[in-house]
């Protein structure tokens, strides 16, 4: 069997054993409150994509008022994030004081960051673009920033003394240079921007995938938790793995080439 | 937002209530708990799948899965698992943070030298020495970085753990002052564990990692 | 492909490579390409063997294959043993490597290296020791037990290499163009100190080298080999007595010859 052959064999199996193992468990435990086996959670899963959930809302607007308040927030911070990481690359004096600065966000833990922003914006969206905002945007600007140094000045060098326009440098020698970087932060920062939106939907801001979360633990009912996890993590698999994967170029692959 | 002499003040306040250190220290036992735990088993993975093949084609995905999913929902399913008990903070630790353990220890079986493993394959080592003498001495960097990561990352998810009702610990009062709207007594318990952490980073990392590292320190020739 | 276990009463030799052919599989066009062809030498005990040959010719897998240590996928043909003297049945060959590059454990000390091969080796810990301090003095090392490698120069760390081959006392010894990747002067100088740790432990080595010199100056048999297929296409005995100079007249000669051959092949093959 050839190597690739096996590696997906192997991928497929590992995905079939989890689930053998959940059910498994599922039977051992023989108490639905407790867990639920694949079968019943898939059974929820269905029942809710074809029908209208709690408060006449079904779960492709929640998921729609996630996915809209996370592109909308990543957006934001991206733009941010780009811009500020730059300038400080460029120039010194923003190096400078941004520096103490970005630390400090970069600590602060998500859960305080999300309580902030809901305290101060109210539990909406401007709550949780702030709340993305504030622990994105830094790290988007770190990863810019170290992009920025790390380019290659004979290049930029070699570029002038050609006399090259701006436009010029900027579109063939910045850019390709920065676009690792940008993959990477772009990578990165929608996953933390997801989780980041999940979590202040849970604190009580209205709709979204959070809210559901919240809404049936509270109920104690774990189909519906488990059902609304799976589906959270589907989407966000397909979206992470299926649309960003493809669109780089350059491979961020953690998986290897060879083996020792 | 209160301003930084206020903040001050609720500190001196919060600290000085002896009842404060008990609750710090119960969310650091959590977070050591949660430390040890994905080294362990991020390390172990991380070097199985660098080792064999198919081990890393079968953990991979689970890895990936695994990467997905928010710490709120390991908080959410540990509360119905287990209702209000340690395991909660502990486990949702160590489910998101293993994963990032074994992916740097994984990289760091890539980066081995082959030459000084086909070297000791020559002079017929057991695989158990060249595990313990080859491989980990080239990994040390990594398992260190991990730790560093996996600390960094976990006592921020303890956090989220314990806000969802285990009842002690820094996360718990977190929510409680959210809930009832202090921002003061929030940011005086959430920046004071910031400090102490950073802290905690800078004094025990750096000093381990000049001791540590010694041997890469060549005499100019 | 054999490596013989049973100790040999009768004849002296340590290593036989019979025909060995080696050929690599093209992943691409599912064709083969040939890096050994019928490839036979012998090795005997105390004897200093050189294979001489232009770089890539696959010298190198030869020694690997030696060694044990060519994991490519591929077909071969012919077989290599590699005899133990030692009375103990079932145990294998000692084998000592020394690489172009030292490839010591950085993160050891020098002591340590060597101890890493007695240990994988199975050497009695009670040896270690004795090991250790004699042969490091005999590349010229003593004193140097708990020094790091990165704190020694290219050439001493290929003595602790050297040290480390030695140490395990092996049935033969393969030496992969050890001095290839050091300066003329210190290269020269390990010539030399290898020459004399010839007279003294008398190993058995099967040395790589691409230069002919150092060949005629170390060896015993030189094995001249072509490239691409890789075939030994001539066999030279050095019959000059240790200590040999090198500005002998004999050995001069010698190198000249063997310069001309290759030049002969090299030149029939373009």
């Amino acid at each position: 069997m050839s190597t690739r052959a096996r590696g997906i064999c192997l991928r497929v199996g590992s995905i079939v054993v989890m689930l053998i193992i959940w059910w498994a468990a599922a039977i051992l435990m023989a108490d639905v409150e407790v867990l639920p086996g694949p079968v019943l959670i898939a059974k929820t899963i269905w029942t809710n994509l074809w029908s209208l959930g709690p408060e006449g809302k079904s779960p492709y607007f929640h998921m729609g008022v996630t996915l809209g308040r996370t592109f909308i927030a990543f957006a934001a911070a991206m733009l941010a994030g780009i811009g500020i990481g730059l300038t400080m690359g460029l120039r010194k004096l923003f190096e400078h004081s941004l520096m103490a600065l970005i630390p400090l966000l970069l600590t602060m833990p998500t859960i305080l960051m999300v309580f902030l922003a809901v305290l101060w914006f109210g539990f909406n969206e401007v709550g949780s673009l702030v709340a993305v905002v504030g622990v994105v945007t830094p790290f988007v600007a770190v990863n810019m920033f170290e992009g920025a140094k790390a380019m290659d000045k004979s290049l930029i060098d070699m570029a002038k003394s050609f006399k090259a326009d701006n436009r010029m440098l900027i579109r063939k020698v910045y850019v390709p240079q920065l676009l690792p970087y940008i993959f990477s932060a772009f990578r990165f920062g929608f996953g933390m921007t997801w989780k980041i939106v999940a979590l202040a939907e849970t604190f009580g801001i209205k709709f979204g995938i959070g809210y559901m979360f919240f809404f049936w633990f509270e109920q104690f009912i774990m189909e519906q938790v488990l059902a609304w996890i799976i589906m959270f993590v589907i989407l966000m698999l397909a979206l992470e793995h299926g649309v960003f994967a493809r669109l780089e170029s350059k491979a961020f692959a953690w998986r290897p080439s060879h083996s020792l | 937002m209160p301003g930084p002499l206020v903040l001050l003040d609720r500190m001196i306040m919060v600290y000085g209530d002896p009842a404060a250190y008990l609750v710090v220290w119960v969310t650091i036992v959590r977070i050591l708990e949660g430390v040890v735990i994905c080294m362990l088993i991020g390390t172990a993975l991380g070097l199985l799948m660098g080792l064999e093949r198919n081990i890393e084609a079968f953990f991979d995905s689970w890895i990936m899965v695994l990467l997905t999913f928010p710490a709120i929902c390991w908080a959410f399913l540990s509360v119905l698992w287990f209702g209000l008990s340690d395991i909660g903070p502990i486990l949702t630790i160590v489910l998101i943070v293993f994963p990032f353990v074994t992916m740097n220890i994984w990289e760091g079986t890539k980066a081995v030298e082959k030459d000084l493993v086909d070297m000791a394959t020559v002079y017929k080592a057991s695989r158990s020495l060249i595990i313990r003498k080859v491989l980990i001495p080239q990994l040390m960097p990594f398992i260190f970085s991990a730790l560093r990561i996996a600390l960094s990352l976990s006592w921020k998810i303890a956090l989220v753990g314990e806000a969802f009702g285990v009842g002690t610990g820094v996360g718990q009062q977190l929510i409680y002052w959210f809930e009832d709207t202090r921002v003061d007594m929030m940011l005086a318990w959430g920046v004071s564990f910031m400090i102490l952490m950073v802290a905690i980073d800078l004094l025990v990392f750096r000093v381990w990692e000049k001791r540590t590292f010694a041997w890469r320190h060549k005499i100019a020739s | 492909m054999n490596i013989q276990t049973e100790s040999v009463a009768a004849a002296n030799t340590v290593v036989a490579v019979n025909n060995l052919t080696k050929k690599f599989n093209l992943p691409m066009n599912g064709g083969e390409f040939v890096v050994l062809d019928s490839i036979s030498l012998n090795v005997n005990e105390g004897q200093f063997a050189a294979i001489v040959g232009p770089s890539g010719c696959g010298k190198s897998t030869l020694l690997n294959i030696i060694a044990g240590i060519e994991t490519h996928e591929s077909h071969e043909g012919g077989s290599v043993e590699v005899f133990h003297k030692s009375a103990e049945a079932g145990s294998t060959p000692r084998i000592g490597y020394v690489f172009q590059n030292a490839r010591l454990l950085n993160w050891l000390t020098v002591e340590g290296n060597i101890q890493f091969a007695l240990e994988s080796q199975q050497f009695p810990r009670e040896r270690w020791r004795e090991q250790v301090t004699k042969y490091l003095e005999m590349v010229g090392l003593e004193g140097q037990e708990k020094n790091f490698p990165l704190n020694l120069s290219g050439g001493m760390q290929q003595r602790v290499a050297i040290a480390r081959a030695l140490a395990i006392e092996p049935d033969i010894l393969l030496m992969d163009e050890p001095f290839s990747h050091l300066d003329e002067i210190t290269a020269r100088k390990m010539r030399f100190d290898l020459m004399e740790i010839l007279m003294r432990a008398k190993p058995t080595i099967l040395f790589v080298t691409h230069d002919l010199g150092e060949a005629v100056f170390l060896s015993d048999e030189i094995y001249m080999m072509s490239a691409k297929p890789a075939r030994i296409f001539k066999e030279i005995s050095v019959d000059v007595p240790r200590p040999r100079k090198p500005e002998d007249p004999v050995i001069f000669d010698l190198e000249k010859e063997l310069v001309r051959e290759f030049f002969s092949v090299l030149d029939a093959q373009d």
